[in-house]
């Protein structure tokens, strides 16, 4: 006997079209929840480059410390920015919050080049001739003394470079070189007469990382001479001693920042960092320090016995970013730069005392000096540029420079991304 | 001959279980027809993602521009608007307000950004 039964095959259909309907929704659902999501990505997004372009435009006061606020006054457009002076740098941190999401990006940033101001080379006027000899080649604009720049035959060897001696335009420099930015001094000048507290021990970790998004990690050692090695150090870290601190080639560098009575940098090192110092600072030879670095050595004070204050860069090493020595005072005894034979720069100088250059030195990017020094086994040259090479335009179109030093242009930009999500 | 094959019974559904049936079905079809038109209805169109993407582009274009003005632009059946102000309290900066409105002129998309006036 054959069954009718019309409502079981109605709820049955019922059943199907149900099913179908609850799958429609559930995946329209999830569609726009997906959708949604990208909305909200996007918008943030487009806060963060919009939070970027506003710390990049801020004037050296505001947002130094974390000011959230709406951009346009509408929903969904607040930003959080901050800015953290970093070295001779500095550092944006960004954040963007709609709903539970959130979006970050710190970075560092720097300002581009003024090219008014820009130099290959720099000189003061001392009422004397700036020489060249041996295989040297100086490509770009220069500033040198009134007595012009000329040939000289030195350890038997005579001037075998370009004709044109300076491969560019010269034009006469004053009798001080541009000053260095008041406001970043007056930063370091705080750094280093501050007392710093922090752990005194790296707490025998092999990785020490911080966050550009959390408080500054400070390692303070005092007086105890300290040398660091096997560990790698990256990120929002400071390092700060009251004496000198010896750095191991075992030791990796991350953006992080060095205090220092003196620093002494071992043979083989890689990283980079920004290292600044009062007294002195030597690399040792083979170190690679990567762009964006940094070394200073600054006087605020007069020591209590009055020696040269030194940075000396061994042989081969290869170095890029900003080399730069500043004396206060102004003394007699001027702060020194000295590298050895091979060694590449790749970037800027800046040595409102000497700088020594020795054989096979390449600086590609810009000297700024007071004067040149050349040494051999018997005799000190001033103002003699010999066997050396520097090279305005052989530095990356894209090199930013720090608004510490006189040629910085107003505008920044970009010059690291360090954290996003 | 015919009474031969009816020789079974057959038993049928009674008039009652049918109409029954029948409002169900009715019911169900209809609410499904609804689920299905607001499925349609309320999930985003093309239109409207073409119409942010179209907005992400003109803005792309504008950061890179030297030149941005108010103006209104059609592009692609969208009509987009452009409004150019400088951000308030700081000099460099100027937020641009993008619009995409489709034909029947409703607003489609817009988008909000704070760039540098001279790239």
């Amino acid at each position: 006997m054959i069954k009718a039964s019309a409502l079981y095959i109605v709820i049955i259909i019922a059943l199907v079209i149900g099913l179908l309907c609850s799958s429609l929704i559930v995946a329209a659902y999830l569609y726009r929840i997906q959708y949604q999501r990208k909305f909200r990505q996007d918008q943030l997004e487009n806060n963060v480059s919009s939070g970027i372009n506003i710390l990049l435009n801020s004037t050296d006061a505001s947002f130094t410390r974390e000011k959230t606020f709406s951009l346009f006054s509408n929903d969904m457009d607040s930003v959080s920015l901050q800015k953290v002076p970093w070295g001779v740098y500095d550092i944006g941190i960004v954040k963007t919050f709609v709903q539970r999401d959130t979006l970050f990006k710190s970075f560092s940033f720097a300002n581009t080049i003024d090219s008014a101001k820009w130099a290959a080379l720099y000189l003061i006027d001392e009422d004397r001739p700036f020489s060249l000899s041996g295989k040297t080649t100086v490509r770009g604009d220069v500033y040198i003394p009134k007595a012009g720049v000329q040939t000289a035959y030195i350890d038997n060897k005579a001037y075998e470079g370009d004709k044109r001696l300076v491969i560019g335009t010269k034009r006469t420099s004053e009798r001080k070189l541009p000053p260095l930015d008041d406001n970043r001094l007056k930063q370091f000048e705080q750094y280093f007469t501050q007392a710093a507290n922090g752990d005194s021990t790296l707490s025998g970790k092999d990785t020490i990382k911080n966050s550009f998004l959390r408080p500054t990690h400070v390692f303070s050692f005092k007086k105890t001479a300290k040398s660091i090695e096997n560990v790698n150090i990256s990120g929002n870290v400071i390092l700060y001693s009251d004496t000198t601190l010896t750095i191991d080639s075992t030791v990796i560098l991350k953006n992080v920042q060095v205090y220092a009575r003196a620093i002494i940098v071992k043979a083989g090192f890689h990283g980079n960092c920004q290292l600044f110092a009062t007294d002195s600072i030597r690399v040792e030879q083979h170190c690679n320090f990567g762009y964006p670095s940094c070394l200073g050595l600054m006087r605020f004070k007069s020591p209590v016995v009055n020696f040269q204050a030194k940075i000396s860069i061994g042989k081969n090493v290869s170095f890029s970013g900003l080399v730069f020595t500043y004396d206060k005072m102004d003394s007699p005894l001027k702060p020194l730069i000295i590298t050895d034979k091979n060694v590449k720069i790749t970037g800027q100088v800046y040595s409102q005392g000497i700088l020594q250059l020795n054989d096979n030195t390449e600086i590609d990017g810009s000297v700024f000096t007071s004067r040149f020094w050349y040494k051999n086994s018997f005799t000190l040259f001033e103002n003699y540029l010999i066997n050396a090479t520097i090279n305005s335009k052989a530095l990356s179109p894209y090199y930013l420079s720090s608004g510490l030093l006189p040629v910085s242009a107003k505008k920044k930009k970009v010059l690291q991304w360090l954290e996003a999500n | 001959m015919a009474g031969s094959k009816l020789k079974g019974r057959v038993k049928s559904s009674s008039i009652l279980e049918v109409i029954v049936s029948m409002v169900i079905i009715v019911i169900v079809f209809g609410v499904a027809m609804m689920i299905y038109t607001n499925v349609l209805r309320l999930s985003l169109s093309a239109k409207k993602l073409k119409a942010q993407a179209l907005l992400q582009e003109t803005m792309l274009k504008a950061e890179h521009s030297t030149e941005n003005t108010s103006q209104s632009v059609t592009v692609a059946d969208f009509r987009i608007e452009q409004e150019v102000k400088p951000y308030p309290d700081m000099a460099g900066l100027i937020e641009i307000h993008l619009t995409a409105f489709d034909a029947n002129q409703q607003k489609i998309a817009e988008l909000q950004k704070v760039i540098t006036s001279a790239p």
